[in-house]
C-alpha cells in the first residue's frame, strides 16, 4: 500500500483555493492599496501614486477612527462578559435538563442565531423606533416617556442588546456540547465524595468548560471588532454615527467617500489590533493550561 | 348660406389651428437615430414605478429593452453600489439615477460618460437652463436632468382648521403657529419636523435664504462656506423651535415619520416637489382620520418674498462601463424629455420635470390622478412651478458630498441633543468637512 503524499493536499485543495481567492488575495490587495495615495487633477479622475506610510500616518491622527476603537472597547468590555455569563448559565441549565425540555431549550436559544444579521437589525429597529415601538407604546401608556433607543448615550447598549440576543445561543450551544463531553464518571466520583449541585458546577463543570470558554471569548472579541450590520441597519430609523464601530467607519471611507486606499490602511490597522488581542488571549489560555 | 359656410370653415379652421397649437404645446425634441440590434440596458433608479416609465421607451424603441433595478435611494443604496462598481471596473449599470449634488462627486471618479458626443447639439434647449448647468462641467455633460426639487410646504389643512390657525407665510408666523399648536394640543401636535439626518434638506432651506455653500473658482479650486450668516439664521431658527418643542426630529422617510404625519402629530413638512409623490405614495393607503393635505409656498424670511430652495432633483447618468452608450444616452434623453415619459413620471412619483416643456403640461394639474388627487385636487404643480421661480439657480456643489452629509449628521446630532449650539454646529460642520476634503486631496479654501 502506497502512501500518496499528495492526498492530504488534494483534500485540502477546495478549501485552500477558495481561501486564497476570497481571503488571502483580498488581504494582499488591501495591503497594496493601503500604500497608495490619490493625486487630484482638477476635474479629471484622481491618479493613485505610491504614498509610503502616508495613509498609516493619517490613521493614527484620525480622531473619528480612534473614537470608533474606544466605542468597541467599551462595548466589548461590557457586552462580551455579560453574553458569556448568560451563555454559560444557559449551557448549565440545558445540561441539567432532561428529555424534550432540553431540546426545546436548545432550539429556542439557538433560533436568534439562525436569523440573518440584517433581518435581526430590522426587527430590532422596529422595536427601537420612537413612535411605533411596542416597548415605547407600553411605556407611554403607563405614564412613562418614550425612550429614544438611538440616543448617543444608549446606542451602544441598544446594539449590544441585539448582539447579545443573536450570539448568546450560539455560544451556549458550543459550551453545552463541551459539557456533554464530560465523562459521567467524574460526576459519579464527585457524588461519592459528597459533592452536590453547586459544588459540581463550581469545581467540575466550570473548570472543564474553561478551554471552551476561552474559545468563545476569542471568537467574541474578534466578532466585536467586526460589528457592522446591526448599527448599519439601525441607520434607517435615526442617527447612528458613521464611526460607531471601526467597520462602519471603514465602510464610510470606502463606500461613501470612495477613498479605497485610506480605507485599506484603516482595515489593515484594525486587523492588526484584532490579531494582537486574539494572540494575547490565546497565550493567556495556553499559559493557564500548562500550569 | 354662404356666410354660414364661411363661418363653418372659419370655425373648422380655428379648431384645426387649436389642435395644432395643442400638439405644439409640448415641444418634443428631435431624437437622434436609435442604434440597431437587440439591446438591453440596465437602469438603476429609486423613482417609484420607474418600470412603467421605462416601458414607454421600449414601446417607442422595441429593440431596446430596459431592466430597471431599484438598489435603494441615493446614499443609502445607489451611490455606494455605483461607486464601488466604478472602482471595480465592472458591474455598473448602463444608466443610473444621480442627484445634482452628487454629479461632481461621480464625475470626479471618472466613471461617468461625457454625453456630448451622443446627444444632438440642441439637447440643452429642451431643459430648464439651470438644470442643464447642474449636469455640465466645462464642455462636458455628465447626465440628463430628470427633475427639480423646488421647496414648498406640505401641510395638514384639517389641523390648521381645527386649531383655527392661519397657514403661515413667513417664518415668524410659522413659529407663532408652532407655539399656538403646542399650547392648544398640550405639546402633542408639532408644527413641523427637523430632518437632522439629511444635509440636503437643510441645504434647501439655507439655499432659500440666499446661502451659497460651494463655489468653483476660475483657478479650479473650491471655496466652501457652510456657516454663512444666512445658513446660521436658518439653523438657529430651527434650533429654537426644537428647544421649545414646537418641532420633532423624526427620521426622514422613516416609518416613525409617516406614522406621526398620518396621526396628525406633525402639521407641516418642508418638501421638494417630488415630496408630493412620496406623500401620495406613502400615505394614500393610510390617510388618517379626515386628513387633508395641501401645499403652500415655503414660509419666507421677508414678508411677501418668493424665495425657495431645492432638494435633490435627479439626473440620469451614463456610465463609462456601458457597452451601449448611444442607446443609453438616447434612453436617458428620451426618458427625461418626451411627453409620455414626463407625464408618467409626474403621475407615478411626483417627478417634477426638468424638461422645460413639461412644466406647461396640462397633465401636471390633472386633479384625478396623483399627486394632485392625494391633495384633494389641489394644483400642487402650480405651487411648485412658482417655487421653482424663486430658486437661486447658480447654486453649486462640491465633489466631497458624502463627507458633507456624514459630518452634517454628526454635528446636528450634537446640536439636537443640546451638546453644542446650532451656530457652533455649522462652524464645526464647515471645519470638519474642510479638513477631510483637504486630507482627500481636494483644492479647497
Amino acid at each position: 500500500m502506497k502512501n500518496n503524499r499528495l492526498t492530504p493536499y488534494l483534500f485540502l485543495a477546495p478549501f485552500l483555493l477558495a481561501f486564497s481567492l476570497f481571503f488571502i488575495l483580498p488581504v494582499l490587495y488591501s495591503v497594496y492599496l493601503s500604500f497608495l495615495t490619490r493625486v487630484r487633477n482638477g476635474f479629471a479622475p484622481p491618479t493613485e501614486v505610491f504614498g509610503g506610510f502616508a495613509n498609516y500616518a493619517r490613521v493614527f491622527t484620525d480622531g473619528d477612527f480612534l473614537a470608533s476603537f474606544f466605542n468597541i472597547f467599551l462595548f466589548g468590555a461590557i457586552q462580551v462578559p455579560l453574553m458569556l455569563i448568560f451563555a454559560t448559565a444557559f449551557a448549565l441549565i440545558i445540561d441539567e435538563t432532561q428529555g424534550w425540555l432540553s431540546k426545546v431549550f436548545r432550539t429556542a436559544i439557538y433560533i436568534p442565531y439562525t436569523i440573518p444579521g440584517v433581518i435581526a437589525g430590522l426587527l430590532w429597529g422596529f422595536l427601537y423606533s420612537r413612535n411605533l415601538s411596542p416597548l415605547n407604546y407600553l411605556l407611554s401608556n403607563n405614564g412613562g416617556t418614550p425612550v429614544n433607543f438611538l440616543d448617543s448615550s444608549l446606542l451602544l447598549f441598544s446594539i449590544g442588546n441585539i448582539v447579545t440576543w443573536t450570539w448568546t445561543g450560539y455560544n451556549s450551544v458550543t459550551l453545552y456540547a463541551n459539557l456533554q463531553n464530560v465523562s459521567r464518571e467524574l460526576y459519579e466520583a464527585a457524588a461519592i465524595d459528597g459533592a452536590t449541585g453547586w459544588n459540581v458546577v463550581r469545581y467540575i463543570k466550570l473548570p472543564l468548560l474553561r478551554p471552551a470558554l476561552m474559545l468563545t471569548l476569542i471568537f467574541s472579541v474578534i466578532g466585536t471588532a467586526q460589528i457592522f450590520s446591526e448599527p448599519f441597519v439601525l441607520r434607517g430609523i435615526g442617527f447612528v454615527p458613521v464611526n460607531i464601530t471601526p467597520n462602519t467607519y471603514i465602510y464610510q471611507i470606502a463606500s461613501q467617500d470612495a477613498n479605497y486606499s485610506y480605507a485599506a490602511a484603516l482595515a489593515v490597522v484594525l486587523a492588526l489590533v484584532t490579531f494582537a488581542f486574539s494572540a494575547f488571549f490565546l497565550r493567556y489560555v495556553n499559559r493557564s493550561q500548562s500550569v | 348660406m354662404k356666410l354660414k359656410q364661411g363661418m363653418m370653415l372659419l370655425i373648422a379652421g380655428g379648431a384645426v389651428a387649436g389642435a395644432i397649437a395643442l400638439a405644439q404645446a409640448f415641444n418634443e425634441p428631435k431624437y437622434q437615430a436609435a442604434p440597431k440590434g437587440e439591446i438591453t440596458l440596465e437602469y438603476w433608479s429609486w423613482v417609484p414605478k420607474m418600470e412603467e416609465q421605462a416601458a414607454l421607451f421600449t414601446k417607442q424603441y422595441p429593440n431596446i429593452k430596459v431592466k430597471v433595478v431599484n438598489v435603494g435611494a441615493g446614499q443609502s443604496g445607489t451611490y455606494p453600489k455605483l461607486q464601488t462598481a466604478i472602482k471595480a471596473g465592472t458591474g455598473a449599470p448602463d444608466v443610473a439615477q444621480v442627484e445634482f449634488g452628487y454629479i461632481p462627486f461621480f464625475a470626479s471618479t471618472g466613471g461617468l460618460a461625457d454625453l456630448t458626443k451622443y446627444l444632438p447639439s440642441d439637447a440643452k434647449n429642451y431643459f430648464v437652463p439651470w438644470t442643464w448647468s447642474q449636469v455640465s462641467q466645462g464642455k462636458a455633460v455628465y447626465g440628463i436632468p430628470q427633475d427639480q426639487g423646488p421647496f414648498a410646504m406640505i401641510y395638514r389643512k384639517d389641523i390648521f382648521d381645527k386649531y383655527k390657525i392661519a397657514v403661515p407665510t413667513t417664518w415668524n408666523e410659522y413659529e407663532a403657529a408652532g407655539k399656538k399648536l403646542f399650547e392648544a394640543s398640550g405639546g402633542k401636535v408639532k408644527i413641523g419636523n427637523f430632518f437632522s439626518t439629511f444635509a440636503p434638506w437643510f441645504t434647501a432651506l439655507a439655499w432659500a435664504n440666499g446661502a451659497q455653500f460651494w463655489k468653483l473658482n476660475t483657478d479650479g479650486s473650491y471655496t466652501q462656506t457652510l456657516n454663512s450668516a444666512a445658513a446660521k439664521q436658518v439653523a438657529n431658527y430651527w434650533g429654537r423651535l426644537l428647544e421649545k418643542k414646537y418641532v420633532s426630529t423624526l427620521g426622514a422617510f422613516s416609518a416613525d415619520f409617516w406614522n406621526a404625519v398620518s396621526k396628525g402629530e406633525v402639521a407641516t413638512s418642508m418638501e421638494a416637489a417630488w415630496g408630493t409623490g412620496s406623500f401620495a405614495g406613502s400615505l394614500e393607503k393610510n390617510p388618517g382620520v379626515g386628513a387633508e393635505y395641501r401645499v403652500a409656498p415655503l414660509p419666507q424670511w421677508k414678508k411677501g418674498g418668493t424665495a425657495s430652495g431645492n432638494w435633490g432633483g435627479s439626473t440620469a447618468v451614463v456610465t463609462t462601463q456601458s457597452k451601449n452608450p448611444e442607446a443609453a444616452a438616447l434612453f436617458a434623453y428620451w426618458l427625461m424629455s418626451s411627453k409620455a415619459s414626463v407625464v408618467q413620471g409626474w403621475k407615478g412619483a411626483g417627478v417634477f420635470p426638468a424638461a422645460s416643456a413639461g412644466l406647461d403640461l396640462p397633465e401636471l394639474s390633472d386633479k384625478t390622478s396623483n399627486p394632485s388627487k392625494f391633495f384633494d385636487g389641489q394644483n400642487v404643480a402650480a405651487v411648485y412651478k412658482e417655487a421653482g421661480k424663486g430658486v437661486n439657480t447658480r447654486f453649486q456643489w462640491s465633489p466631497w458630498a458624502p463627507t458633507v452629509d456624514a459630518s452634517f449628521q454628526k454635528q446636528m446630532d450634537l446640536a439636537v441633543n443640546g451638546k453644542q449650539s446650532f451656530a457652533d454646529a455649522l462652524d464645526n460642520w464647515q471645519a470638519e468637512t474642510l479638513t477631510k476634503a483637504k486630507a482627500d486631496g481636494y483644492n479647497v479654501k
